[in-house]
């Protein structure tokens, strides 16, 4: 790649407000999670009552893909060399669109209320174009050969097709269409997870966990074929549930979830041999994340087995709680403080060090909170009690309260370095 | 002869900092060659406002190479 290439890749790079928008946005909806919990503590019982279904979606659209499309506005730029054109017109379209799309659609699906899933649908239909388009023409640059890039793109499209799935449901739920609603559930549910985040997870992996953990790199075959794999499988995997081919579908599905076990457990084993003597907090949070993805993944397989209510409910705790939320905390803790040294040193101002911008004493208190949290939730779903629903809830409340004051804490330290 | 900074395996910022480190020093005229694990794109838009000159390559086992001239 020459000079010229670079300096027209990265020209356009964000403000450090860009990404910290959404960061900033999403722990508010974990509060939202917490207070449902709290508020309607019946809703553990299975995973197709409103409750629950407004509660993964707060998790799922209000703080996975806030702080998701929140850093693809930095990692973009800083990982893969490309950046969103008008990143800040964009940003601001896609940061009102998400938070006011997510609103409606919990709200719909909670209260069972058409109007405010029409609404929804429009919202996300068009925050969800402009935010993939935006990011695939910011893209078309990179070089396709690399692993990160080209995962990115499978990620975007793994996103395109979960959230045309998602409002094909909102429309089915709200009238306005008519098709079988478990099949376009199941295979919402599949892209979604894997298709979008589990890409996006992975591809955003390659990079940041050598990087910040001090790993060796990922299996050079694992980075090159992965993806693909993964890609190739849910296309089966779709035309399985398609088609109505029971036992293929359940074949492809144990694929799917070796796939995820295997990057689970090569990060696991990166991990062990991290020049780091003492794991840092976001090691540890990768740890449990990897962990419970694991977990999850068994549980999945026990759903098909076992035809009990409680299973899909403990794997979606294990996956989205315990995985992709504990996941994204933990590179949330190491990408913002290096975003806001990176701002502060382009600028040309004396950048304190990461340590004091972001110290690990709060953050090892919301990571106790967040583990607590996930081990009362599970236990909230396998006992049924109302009581531990709502305990369970307090805690969500409360980690997802110590994230929003640890990333405003980086803010207040941002500020007062700009401002010295 | 040229010096050389071996960022490889730290975290970040600190190949950051150890490179902003020896180009400070450097006069018009010479070097510095840069060895880390990833290409460091954020580092370019630095060089390319303070208009250092700058050549990034990809060595064969991975190693990004990235030679620095100062103005």
């Amino acid at each position: 790649m020459t000079t010229a290439d670079l300096s027209l890749s990265y020209e356009a790079a964000p403000t450090f407000s860009t990404p910290l928008r959404f960061f900033l946005t999403g722990p508010l909806f974990g509060l939202l999670a917490g207070a449902v919990l709290l508020f309607v503590p019946d809703l553990l019982g299975s995973r197709w009552t409103p409750g629950a279904l407004a509660l993964t979606h707060l998790i799922a659209v209000g703080f996975m893909l806030n702080i998701m499309f929140g850093a693809l506005f930095q990692i973009l730029p800083v990982v893969a060399g490309a950046a969103i054109p008008q990143a800040r017109i964009v940003a601001g379209i896609v940061h009102v669109g998400l938070a006011a799309g997510a609103a409606s659609l919990t709200w719909g699906l909670g209260a069972g209320s058409p109007p405010f899933l029409t609404a929804a649908v429009v919202l996300l239909g068009i925050t969800f174009g402009v935010f993939l388009v935006a990011a695939w023409y910011g893209l078309r640059r990179t070089p396709i050969a690399q692993a990160t890039p080209r995962d990115l793109r499978f990620a975007l499209l793994g996103f395109g097709i979960a959230a045309t799935l998602g409002m094909a449901l909102a429309m089915i739920l709200s009238g306005g269409l008519s098709l079988p609603l478990v099949t376009v559930v199941k295979l919402h549910v599949g892209w979604a997870w894997l298709g979008g985040s589990g890409l996006l997870l992975a591809a955003t992996s390659w990079v940041v966990v050598p990087m910040f953990q001090i790993t060796p790199n990922y299996p050079a075959r694992l980075t090159r074929y992965w993806a693909l794999l993964t890609c190739a499988a849910l296309v089966a995997w779709s035309a399985a549930v398609l088609a109505g081919f029971s036992l293929l579908e359940f074949v492809l599905a144990i694929v799917l979830a070796a796939l995820s076990g295997a990057f689970a457990i090569t990060t696991l084993r990166l991990q062990t041999r991290s020049r780091r003597s003492v794991p840092d907090n976001t090691t540890r949070a990768f740890q449990l994340a990897m962990s419970c993805m694991i977990a999850g993944l068994l549980c999945i397989v026990a759903a098909h087995r076992f035809d009990h209510d409680v299973w899909p409910v403990v794997a979606g705790i294990l996956i989205l709680h315990g995985g992709f939320v504990t996941a994204i905390v933990g590179m949330l803790y190491k990408i913002v403080p290096f975003l806001a040294w990176l701002h502060l040193s382009q600028a040309g101002m004396k950048a304190p060090n990461m340590k004091k911008l972001q110290p690990d004493g709060p953050i090892r208190k919301h990571l106790i909170a967040h583990a607590a949290a996930l081990a009362v939730l599970l236990v909230a779903a396998l006992s049924g009690s109302t009581l531990v629903v709502r305990a369970a809830g307090v805690l969500v409340m409360l980690e997802f309260g110590l994230l929003f004051a640890n990333l405003m804490r980086v803010l207040g330290a941002y500020r007062i370095a700009r401002s010295a | 002869m040229k010096q050389v900074i071996d960022a490889r395996g730290l975290e970040p910022p600190q190949p950051f900092e150890l490179v902003m480190e020896a180009i400070a020093d450097l006069r018009p005229g010479e070097g510095v060659k840069l060895l880390l694990d990833r290409m460091p794109y954020p580092l370019f838009r630095i060089l390319d406002r303070d208009r250092y000159r700058y050549e990034s390559r990809v060595r064969d086992d991975g190693v990004v190479e990235i030679d620095i001239v100062a103005p």
